[in-house]
């Protein structure tokens, strides 16, 4: 029979999934402004229930970004020299048989995503709130303005990749999201140093 | 259709202000309470219940000690209108066959990016949060009248007509370049300035502000070639070299 072992928490999971939903819901109605869309603002009932909408996703999506900041920061910010090895040899992702150097519980990779979405995340909502709260003070909406676009312009092509990774690109990773659990070989391939330390 | 526009004349203008009352009246906008600061300019600024003003500018010199001008002010109606750019309704603000740039407060989502996107600082919001300022009396042109204000000027300092008419007109008149011919794609309204447009208060050089034309330019469409580029590209690593798969072993 195959053993689990618990990668995600309960709370983790759950705070993901908000984080998820809220930036999904975000993106395509930012898509929707951003190209004034009628038939987006069609689905979410008008522009206007479109803007309530865009906004308040934003008030989930910066409370689950925070939230994130417990499970997730001391890891990304503890690097070792297996972290740049893991990133000289691309992770093992551009071709076969590459042996990467043994990952914490989160990779390298996971790690640099991490602060990547930390930073941009709180860009894209402070701006965003900045447009909502301050609307009409001309200097701050226009830097504001800016700092929204450039951000959602990154976190659109990233989002993907991330989605990539975690579903298509590494079968069963997806199950930490659901059950939060991993088999114990599949961790010891992808997450060496974190099994060993639990002592399997 | 032939662009319209305004040509403003602060020579002719007598300051009466029949235009804002006109305005006013037309547009059905109440009247606001103000204080006496000394000077006729009256009220001090535009407001959602104000779409055109008079601006009185004090220039005393050494030749001419009374030396006062007299300015119309309103949405400049511009081609290229930084407040449409930047708008995220549809419809809410919008350009008329005329050349107005017109708005519909049941489109307007009250976020006022427009107050940001526009060079000339115009747009005003009311007590709902709507979007309010001139419209070059939409509806009024559209039925081949010309603006209360235009119609309402006794000395023809505002006149309304087909705008290369009006630059015509002005170039006959003496006036070499006028302000607004060629700027933000050429207003909607143009002055006759006999001096630097600076002494009557005006922006040397308008322009949409640099962070909304890159946001238009580049931004934008990087938005959905970012977008495709990744899921492209995963795609492409799926085929190409494949998931990491457990089985097989190291």
């Amino acid at each position: 029979m195959t053993q689990y072992i618990k990668k995600a928490t309960a709370a983790e999971i759950i705070n993901h999934w908000l984080l998820a939903g809220s930036f999904f819901l975000l993106a395509i109605t930012g898509f929707g402004f951003l190209f004034k869309l009628e038939w987006m603002a069609s689905i979410f009932g008008s522009f206007h229930s479109m803007r309530t909408i865009h906004n308040w996703s934003g008030v989930v999506f910066i409370i689950a970004l925070l939230g994130t900041v417990f499970h997730y920061l001391p890891v990304a910010l503890s690097w070792s020299k297996d972290d740049i090895e893991w990133f000289k040899k691309a992770g093992g992702y551009l071709s076969k048989g590459v042996k990467v150097p043994p990952q914490d519980i989160i990779n390298a990779g996971q790690k640099l995503f991490y602060l990547f979405l930390l930073i941009s995340g709180i860009v894209i909502a402070a701006s965003g709130f900045v447009i909502w709260l301050m609307a009409g003070v001309r200097e701050w909406v226009l830097i504001s303005h800016l700092l929204h676009n450039i951000a959602f312009d990154l976190l659109v092509i990233a989002i993907p990749l991330h989605i990539y990774l975690g579903t298509l690109a590494n079968p069963g990773t997806f199950r930490i999201m659901v059950y939060g659990t991993v088999p114990v070989e599949w961790a010891r391939k992808r997450h060496g140093k974190w099994v060993q330390r639990l002592g399997y | 259709m032939a662009r319209k526009a305004l040509l403003i004349s602060p020579e002719l203008c007598i300051g009466c202000r029949g235009c804002q009352t006109a305005c006013k009246a037309w547009n059905q906008l109440p009247a606001t309470k103000t204080v006496n600061k000394g000077t006729f300019e009256n009220p001090p600024d535009l407001t959602p219940n104000l779409y055109n003003r008079i601006r009185y500018v004090e220039v005393p010199s050494e030749t001419n000690m009374v030396r006062w001008l007299f300015v119309s002010q309103r949405c400049m109606h511009c081609d290229d209108a930084g407040c449409i750019r930047i708008c995220p309704a549809p419809g809410a603000l919008f350009k008329t066959k005329e050349g107005a740039v017109a708005f519909d407060k049941n489109k307007c989502i009250g976020c006022k990016l427009c107050v940001a996107g526009c060079p000339f600082n115009v747009p005003r919001y009311d007590e709902k949060d709507k979007i309010s300022k001139c419209h070059l009396c939409s509806d009024r042109i559209a039925e081949g009248l010309s603006p209360a204000c235009a119609k309402t000027c006794p000395t023809g300092a505002i006149a309304y007509g087909d705008r290369d008419e009006l630059i015509a007109k002005a170039q006959k008149a003496g006036y070499q370049k006028l302000y607004g011919e060629a700027d933000l794609g050429g207003l909607g309204v143009l002055y006759a300035f006999k001096d630097a447009p600076k002494l009557y208060g005006m922006i040397e050089k308008p322009e949409i502000p640099e962070t909304v034309l890159f946001w238009h330019k580049v931004l934008k469409p990087l938005s959905y070639i970012g977008l495709a580029g990744a899921v492209a590209a995963a795609a492409l690593h799926y085929i190409a070299i494949g998931p990491k798969r457990d089985e097989g072993g190291e």
